[in-house]
């Protein structure tokens, strides 16, 4: 890469040819304010507040879009941009209800910030007299128009980053409005409620309804750790205020997501209604009642040892932890010799030995075949990429059935049957990706394995740590007519076993692991209290296989227990040693995950 | 030594700026070894004096004509003058009326309030006209020294004032003394 010389404010600086002057100017550390700018988004320098003086130039430029060329000279702070930027702030802040003492984002707001910056002490020009709507007709956040600056970073991340394209502007000038579709309510337009648009908000236009004026960012602490929603494994920060969630954050830095977040990973955790389960219960006489955790493992563990490995059944969810499943896999099928174990969720076929791709070759594709999986409804963020591909372009090509979400984006949608017209346009394209999920019939995946080296192939599986349950072997079969005792660790996911319940024995002995009440503890002999995605350490495995962190934000409800640490306690009821730490579980688990 | 003279008055506001001032707390004692307040609203002279003085404080909105004449005969009477608050500043809570108009403000306030009985619009001589656009201080005299803030913090008072008794102006805010809220 050629490399170029320029000057900032009399220093040095090198950066690559096409880098923007403000991407020179931030890597040698040289601070140029930024409002419309966002990393994450394609700079359009709609707001002008990066204007630099260069050299040679007619007129002040924006550093945010401007190419830098061998030798340019920059002045960053010289008090003609200085004047400059007053005089654009001094416009913006008249633009509308910029007056901060109301707003929730005071504090944390882009544009005060710069207020405070350059001194804007009082207002030069008439102060706005036009009130603007504000729209809470979306479920999760609102808009208020007053505190817009129209710098259309939500409309980026509507169109370029999760291509939903429901943002727009309207009108000109001063009644320039942010809309949805048509200038429809936002709740009633075509918006995913993925929330990116909030996110990307310099202000306090957008805010989150459920967090709204409950701590500025000084006040909260922002804990890293992996979505559990789906098995995208999207990196993000749980937003705390004294041991409360605030809300969710999507992480800029994160591989797999960079930033994105769906409705079901940044606002469903946080309206959860079910009704916890926040202490271990024994059944006597016929009714769930309290327990010591002594107790109830002690009554687990009992049941267990006295039965033989053939009486024994174990039944997962795919929302425990690495950590829990190897100790699972580890106590019941190594050291008490399980065979009837099984998982709640389908698993889509397993299609090489080896990884054939990873999510990031979504955007890089030319052809997309989807098959037999939707990820519209289980791995929303992958739909955004797999859109954002379609918007440049990209051919997207859906097997499955009529009602995928996808469909409506695809330029041909197949029956499982005619998946060799599909395979026929990948091979003839350059860089062909083929996602499967659990719905791909078994002839079909064998004929795609003839696109092995053409296309990258990455599995969408359904659930969540899927791909780890999958290794520690838990896709076995399971029958329940066979279980006398029957350990199941369904964590936070919904009970979806189906007619489990119906088929097993009445006199089995059902133990729950579980953080809601549900069916399945409703017939459960034990409960034992889970924690949920906000409360437990250790690190899931993702689609791709990536193994990801996952870190407690708050201390969990009640009584509750990390997954890993239920099933190692239970271990030593036992006699079992199965690791100590949670450090040391995590290493070997990810041992055997490689 | 003579003291310098300092006068307050207050517009549309609350008091909470000239409360914010008192907030300075034992620093009084040593600011009243160096300065003298001729005037304020919390003292029995209310009008600063006609021979003049130093700075001039003003706290609070234009909102009526009774408050531009105030902060008419403040900027002639003082040669250094400051407008501590929001609403001073930029206009602040009372400027939320420029978002309905003068006129329904007033409606709903004396008329169509759920406690009003038998209402009726204010229009005593004696009372100040309410102005179409509420507006900081800024708009009708020349200000020499913003202070915003709601209310601005006493360190701020204490720092501007100290810094003009140096015979430092104008007067910098740093950033920690300047906030909008």
């Amino acid at each position: 890469m050629k490399i170029v010389d320029i000057t900032i404010n009399d220093q040095k600086v090198s950066a690559p040819s096409g880098s923007t002057i403000l991407q020179a100017a931030k890597q040698a550390g040289i601070d140029i304010p930024t409002l419309c700018d966002h990393p994450a988004l394609v700079p359009v320098g709609a707001c002008r507040i990066c204007v630099v003086e260069v050299e040679g130039q007619r007129t002040l430029i924006t550093a945010c879009t401007f190419p830098i060329n061998e030798g340019m000279v920059v002045q960053t702070e010289s008090p003609k941009v200085i004047k400059a930027r007053k005089f654009i702030l001094d416009m913006l802040f008249s633009q509308r209800n910029h007056y901060c003492p109301f707003c929730e984002m005071s504090g944390d707001c882009e544009l005060q910030n710069l207020g405070y910056r350059y001194g804007i002490d009082h207002w030069v020009y008439p102060t706005y007299t036009t009130p603007f709507p504000v729209d809470a007709t979306r479920a999760y956040f609102f808009m208020d128009h007053n505190r817009c600056v129209l710098c259309g970073r939500c409309e980026r991340a509507c169109s370029d980053l999760v291509a939903n394209h429901t943002l727009g502007l309207r009108n000109r000038g001063t009644k320039s409005m942010i809309h949805a579709d048509a200038n429809v309510p936002f709740g009633e337009s075509t918006c995913i409620s993925c929330g990116t648009c909030l996110q990307a908000c310099p202000t306090g236009a957008l805010c989150d309804k459920r967090s709204a004026y409950m701590g500025r960012d000084i006040q909260t602490e922002h804990i890293k750790t992996t979505c559990n929603r789906c098995s995208i494994g999207c990196g993000m920060e749980i937003v705390t205020r004294g041991g409360n969630v605030l809300r969710i954050e999507g992480d800029w830095d994160a591989t797999v997501n960079a930033g994105l977040l769906c409705k079901n990973g940044r606002f469903d955790p946080l309206y959860d209604e079910r009704k916890r389960v926040t202490g271990p219960m024994i059944r006597k006489s016929g009714k769930l009642q309290p327990a010591s955790w002594d107790e109830a493992l002690q009554a687990v563990a009992e049941r267990i040892g006295s039965a033989n490995s053939k009486e024994i059944g174990v039944l997962t969810s795919s929302n425990p932890t690495n950590e829990a499943l190897y100790l699972l896999s580890k106590l019941f099928c190594q050291e008490l010799k399980t065979t009837n174990v099984g998982l709640l969720n389908p698993v889509a076929p397993k299609l090489f030995e080896k990884s054939q791709g990873s999510l990031a070759d979504i955007t890089k594709s030319d052809v997309i075949l989807v098959v037999g999986a939707d990820p519209v409804k289980d791995q929303p963020v992958a739909s955004f990429l797999i859109k954002r591909a379609v918007d440049k372009g990209a051919r997207l090509i859906v097997a499955d059935g009529e009602d995928n979400g996808l469909t409506a984006f695809a330029h041909m949608s197949l029956g499982m049957v005619d998946i060799g017209k599909a395979i026929e346009i990948a091979e003839r394209a350059q860089q062909p990706i083929v996602l499967y999920g659990a719905g791909s019939t078994e002839q079909t995946t064998s004929a795609l394995k003839k696109l092995q080296g053409k296309a990258a192939f990455v599995a969408l599986e359904l659930g969540v740590n899927t791909r780890a349950a999958v290794s520690f072997g838990f896709d076995n079969g399971f029958t329940p007519s066979a279980a006398r005792v029957l350990y199941t660790v369904i964590g936070e996911q919904d009970w979806n076993g189906g007619d489990v319940l119906t088929k097993v024995d009445k006199t089995t002995f059902v133990i729950a692991q579980a953080s809601f009440l549900s069916p399945l503890t409703n017939r459960a002999d034990v409960v034992l209290p889970t924690a949920i995605w906000s409360e437990r350490g250790g690190s899931i495995t993702n689609t791709e296989g990536r193994i990801q962190k996952v870190n407690k934000a708050v201390e969990p409800k009640g009584e509750a227990k990390a997954d890993w640490e239920i099933i190692s306690l239970l271990a030593g009821k036992l006699g079992k040693k199965l690791g100590a730490s949670l450090d040391e579980i995590s290493t070997l688990a990810a041992q055997e995950l490689k | 030594m003579t003291k310098v003279k300092v006068a307050t008055d207050w517009l549309a506001g609350c008091a909470g700026c000239h409360m914010s001032l008192l907030d300075i707390d034992e620093r009084i004692v040593k600011l009243l070894e160096a300065v003298e307040f001729t005037s304020s609203p919390v003292t029995d002279l209310k009008h600063p004096p006609k021979e003049g003085v130093t700075v001039g404080i003003l706290e609070g909105a234009i909102c009526n004509s009774h408050n531009v004449e105030v902060a008419k005969q403040m900027r002639e009477r003082c040669q250094i003058l400051i407008a501590i608050g929001d609403c001073a500043t930029f206009g602040g809570i009372p400027a939320m009326r420029n978002m309905c108009g003068t006129q329904e403000a007033l409606n709903r306030a004396y008329l169509e309030a759920e406690s009003v009985v038998n209402g009726i619009i204010p229009d005593s001589p004696e009372l100040g006209k309410p102005l179409d656009m509420v507006t900081g201080v800024g708009e009708v005299v020349k200000v020499d020294l913003f202070i915003p803030g709601c209310p601005p913090r006493a360190n701020a008072f204490w720092y501007a004032l100290t810094e003009l008794l140096a015979g430092r102006t104008p007067v910098i805010l740093p950033r920690e003394l300047f906030t909008y809220d």
